[in-house]
Formats: C-alpha cells, structure tokens, sequence
C-alpha cells in the first residue's frame, strides 16, 4: 500500500475574513514587515465569506478566488457573525476540515469557549499596538507557511 | 300579692312532727340524710311547712331545727318570687307531676342570698294519698359566681369574637368581642347559621361545612381567611373553632373564637408589596447589568479598534516614512503613540472596573503567598528587585483569587510608581492571619499622601498628580477599593506627604 504524503503547500492562501478597512490595511502592513509569502484574500462580512468559500456568484472563479488553505476570521461582522461563518464552514462537507483561526478583539470568554465548541483551530485577540501585530502575523506566517500540514479538502482532492 | 310567711296553723304544726316521728323511726335512711352537710334535705307539710331538718339544711340556711320546724317553707324565698307566689306554684307543680326543679335565689336566715337547685318530690303513702314533699336544696353559689365571672370573662372580651354553635352550625351565644368584630348584636344573630360570615364564594364551596367536619372529626379546625361583617364589608380573620362534647362523648356544639386580622394582613401584604417590588427592582437591575454588559462588550470591541487604527498608523507613519518626517514630526508621532497607549489602558481599566461591580466574585480558599507571588511575576521584570514580600506559606484567604491578584498588583505598581524623585522605589508585601482574618500590607516608602486626601485616591480617575508627572488612569485605586469590598474585605490607608504609604486590606481567612 502506497500513503500518499501530503505535500508542504507552495505558497499559502489565506481568507481575511474582516469588515474594518483600517484592520486589514494594518494587517496587511504587519505581514509586509514579515519575511515568508503569504497570499491574503479579503471578504468583508459574513455573507460574502460564506459565498466566497462556496465559490458562489462572483467567487466562482477560482482562480481569481481561490479556495484558501486558512481562514481568518473575525466574530463581530455585519450580516453574518464570524461564529456562524464558522458553524456554517464545519457542516460542509468540502470545507468542514479548514483550519479556521479567529483574529477578533473580543476577549469575552463567552465568546472564546464558544468559538472552540464550534470547532475553532485557534482563538486570536487582536494585538493593541502595530509592534505586537507584525510580531504575531510574523508567527503566523512562520508556522503555518513552514511547519503546519494542511488537510485534504475535498472539492480540491 | 302579699306574701305569707307565716305558719298557717297549729293543726298543721302537728301534722309535720308526725311526719318526722315516722322518717327517725327509719333509723339507717335517718343517719344518711343527718350526715349529709352539702345538701339541706327536708320535709315539707302538705301545707308547705317545714317538717324535718338536717344538718346540711341547717349549715345552708341558718336556721336551727327547733326554729324553722313548723315554719312555713316560703320564707326562703325573695320578695320577687313571693310577689309572684313561687312556692305555692312549687308545691301544686310536684303534687300533680310528682317532681319540681328549679334554680334560682333563696334566702338564708340573715338575709343573704344564695343560688340554689331545688328539687322538690311529692311524697305519697300506697294509697295515693299525698304525705307532704321531700325538699333537696343545692348551694350553687361558687358555681354560678364562677361561671358567671367566666361568662362575663368572655363576654367582656372585645379584640375576640367568642361564640358557640350548636352541631349544626347555628349560634347560641355571643360576646361583645363578636359584636364589635362582625357588627351584629346578640339578638340579630343567635338562632342564625353561622355560615353568614362566609364570603359567598367561600358559602359556595362548602366551607362552613368543612370547618364543622373538620372540628367534629379532629376535635378543631384553625385557618385564615376573608369573612364578612354584617354591612357586607370584608375582613382578614383568624378563625379557632373547637368542638365541644359533654362527658359522654356527645357532640353539643363548638365554640368559635375568631379574630380580626385585617392590619396584620395589611401589613403582610405591605411587606409582600415591599418584596414584590424589590424583586422586580433586582429584575431591572439584572436588566440593566445585562444591558452593562453588553455595553462594556461593545465598548471593548468598537472603542478599540479605531485606537488600534490611530496607533497602527503612526508606527506605520514613523516605520516606513521615518527617514522622510522632519524631527518634529517624529516627536508627534511620539505623543499620538503615547496617547493611544494611554487610552487603551483606560479603555482596559474603566472594563476591569466595570467588571468588577458587576460580575459575581466566588469566593474560595486561595494560597497568599501565591497570590502575592502572581502579583509580583506581572510586575515588569527590571522592577521586581525592588519588590520584598513577607507572607508565611500556608496562609490562606477566602477571595476571588484572580481579584485579589490584580489588587495585590494595582497596590504594588501603585507603590513603585509613586517613589521619591532621586529616590529609589521599594515596596513591602507582608501578611499574617489576625484573628479569623487575613492582613495583607503594602507598604512604600514614596511620596505619600495627604489625609485630606485618603477618600479621594479611592474614587475613580480621582488623580493627585498629573499623568505627565506619574501616569496612569486614575482607576488602579478604585478597582482596589471595590474589588476588595466585593470581596467582603476592607481596606485602609496610612500615610503622609513624604512618609510613604502603608495599605492595609483585611479579608476574611479561609
């Protein structure tokens, strides 16, 4: 019998799942200060993240849109909040194994114990100050573009 | 009618010394009735005269044998009863039925009156031809007195209604109490079912049923409820209904005692209002708390992150453009960096604050060496050196560990910031267990404060200095002070312009 050995990906998509342009702008700027290469894609509430990862309506181009391998996500959003995006993600069954990290400035614990009922890879507080933020988006990228082996999702396999 | 005290004759006079010859010749029969001292038993003429005397007689009445032999037996009687010719009525009443009973007054030889049951017997020989009659004289006195004083007793009785029922339920006597409670009088309402006391509701569930089962069954029925007064208004009563048997066990009736209720009923419903109130008053103020909460959430999120975009973009500013801006520019960007800093510690204390009044604080036992030990680690690491903590180990406080951390920590940080210029810092932590409580102090040797001043430092953003001299929120003390009463402890300060500082918590050990 042959494994197949999952191969490190070559270069990282990640979904942003964000509505404040100032955030993301920032956020994109820590990732710029970092070394590794990390491609963001932005969707700005609830709704649109769920189209986006469906590849519905003007996300069907996948090349343009493509399926990412990691999704940020942010809880408090318009539309549709980041934990129903995140119980959305888990009941489909192409997406259910995404990693899902949320980037959000709650510290509610509410909402912390909640996230990781709902099957959250990570619960992130966003950083006070832009020094905290390039030293985290340089972690991230480190580790999931170095080390974290990603699943087999199945409308890719 | 006058009366006729008087012998009537001397023939008759005779005619009872006869009567007598025969009843001492019955030798036993005589000692019995001579022995007998409670009751006067004697023997009247068929005229009425008296004709035998014993002993009891004579104890009762006064009169010696050889005085009243002979005499007429009305002069026992009160002028009332002779107006109206009662012993003669006596008499013909036993000689046609054989028997005659009665009680009322009697006079003694004095004068005085007694309460007295008489039973008068027609004596009669085999023929039929009547003798004369037996006389049984019974002093009730002690008996009527007392019961007259228990029914004056109860009829005097004013805040109780007293009354009796018969079996079924009808009134057969009633006190004053009953009167002024239920507004009837005696005569309106003897006779009637006590059921017209009964709300029409209460009528139609069969209530006034069920208290007489109840007190015929178990010997007593007591409750509380609305009743009626005659004018149709209600009160709150407490009813005691009481089944009354005589000796044989037979149910005779029930007596009722009932009270009226109504101002203490007032006053349990006030203090019902009170409790209803104060219940919807804590309904609202867990409302409001709610709505704290999710105004000190939505404070913590939208209030944060344009500060994180003002700092974000002055370090981006001064990053990627640094080389460009001219020295002043750099330093405005300083201040807006410093600003933001500023702003979101306040940010994070005015929640810890609100936190702290908030949520509920549950207590447990918590180590204080550890607790001091956590509060030192947050210090920053350059500063602990100057931090030395006395806490034995194994002391133990009953608080909210994460609370008294972050007091602990405030405390301290407090105590570092606040040292003499060209001066050093250093901050004591000691604790020891003083009598079922913990004392915690943290002592500087900084700038101190002036007593005027004690209350204040306690309040929030109540600031002595200016923020550029010692920064800070203006908080840390405040978050101290209501932490430490959430926690059932209190805490107070000794200090003075330049004697440092001492604080002194007590909380209860575990």
């Amino acid at each position: 019998m042959i494994l197949a050995v999952q191969m490190k990906v070559e270069r990282v998509i990640a979904l942003v799942v964000e509505d404040d342009d100032s955030d993301f702008q920032l956020l994109q700027a820590a990732f710029g200060r970092t070394p590794g290469d990390l491609q963001l894609h932005r969707t700005d509430d609830g709704e649109s993240a769920v189209a986006y990862l469906s590849g519905e309506s003007q996300f069907s181009d996948r090349s343009r849109y493509p399926l990412p391998h990691l999704v940020l996500l942010d809880i408090k959003l318009p539309r549709r909040s980041g934990l129903e995006v995140l119980q959305w993600v888990r009941k489909q069954p192409g997406l259910c194994r995404i990693p899902v990290i949320m980037l959000t400035s709650s510290r509610h614990s509410i909402d912390v114990n909640r996230a990781y009922d709902y099957g959250a890879s990570a619960y992130i507080s966003k950083p006070e100050t832009m020094k905290e933020l390039t030293e985290l988006m340089g972690a991230l990228k480190h580790v999931w573009t170095r080390w974290v082996e990603f699943p087999t999702l199945e409308k890719r396999a | 009618m006058p009366a006729n005290p008087r012998p009537a004759s001397p023939g008759q006079h005779k005619n009872s010394s006869q009567l007598d010859r025969e009843l001492q010749s019955g030798k036993i029969f005589r000692l019995l009735v001579e022995r007998i001292q409670d009751y006067a038993i004697f023997l009247l003429d068929t005229d009425g005269c008296v004709a035998s005397w014993n002993p009891g007689a004579e104890r009762m009445k006064g009169y010696r044998r050889d005085e009243i032999i002979g005499k007429h037996f009305s002069v026992f009687y009160t002028e009332p009863d002779l107006a109206i010719r009662k012993p003669w009525h006596e008499l013909e009443v036993a000689a046609e039925t054989g028997r005659y009973e009665d009680e009322g007054w009697r006079l003694r030889k004095d004068g005085t009156r007694f309460w007295a049951n008489v039973i008068i017997t027609a004596v009669r020989d085999e023929n039929g031809t009547l003798l004369g009659f037996g006389k049984i004289t019974r002093d009730l006195s002690e008996r009527r007195e007392a019961e007259q004083r228990y029914r004056l007793l109860i009829e005097g009785v004013t805040d109780y209604a007293i009354f009796s029922l018969d079996p079924h339920g009808v009134v057969t006597s009633w006190n004053t109490g009953a009167q002024r409670i239920k507004g009837y009088s005696a005569e309106e309402i003897v006779g009637r079912h006590f059921s017209s006391f009964y709300t029409p509701e209460d009528a139609e569930t069969g209530l006034p049923r069920h208290v007489l089962k109840t007190a015929a069954e178990t010997g007593h029925y007591a409750g509380e409820g609305w009743r009626v007064r005659k004018d149709g208004t209600r009160f709150w009563s407490s009813v005691v209904v009481t089944a009354l048997r005589n000796e044989g066990g037979e149910l005779i009736g029930f007596s009722k005692i009932t009270r009226d209720m109504s101002d203490r009923k007032k006053l349990l419903d006030t203090i019902q209002q009170h409790a209803d109130e104060l219940e919807l008053r804590v309904a609202e103020r867990e409302q409001t708390n709610a709505e704290l909460e999710a105004f000190s959430y939505s404070v913590s999120h939208d209030l944060r992150s344009p500060l994180r975009a003002i700092e974000g973009f002055a370090d981006m500013l001064a990053t990627d453009f640094g080389e460009q801006l001219p020295e002043q520019a750099k330093i405005y960007l300083e201040q807006i960096a410093t600003a933001t800093r500023r702003m979101n510690r306040l940010v994070q204390d005015l929640l810890e604050y609100s936190r702290l009044s908030r949520i509920e604080l549950t207590p447990s036992a918590a180590d204080i060496a550890t607790v001091i030990e956590n509060a030192r680690q947050q210090v920053d690491e350059a500063m602990r050196e100057h931090i030395h903590v006395t806490a034995p180990a194994g002391l133990q406080a009953h608080v909210h560990e994460p609370t008294l951390t972050q007091v602990i920590y405030n405390l301290i940080a407090n105590g570092l910031k606040f040292h003499a210029a060209g001066k050093q810092p250093r901050v004591e932590v000691m604790a020891e267990r003083l009598a079922g409580k913990i004392r915690i102090k943290v002592c500087d040797e900084g700038i101190g404060i002036a007593p005027e001043h004690h209350d204040r430092i306690f309040q929030v953003f109540e600031r002595l200095h200016s923020t550029s001299k010692y920064p800070g929120t203006g908080i840390g003390l405040a978050i101290v002070k209501r932490g430490i009463q959430r926690m059932g402890g209190n805490i107070s300060l000794q200090s003075g312009p330049g004697k440092g500082s001492i604080f002194t918590l007590e909380l209860p050990a575990a």
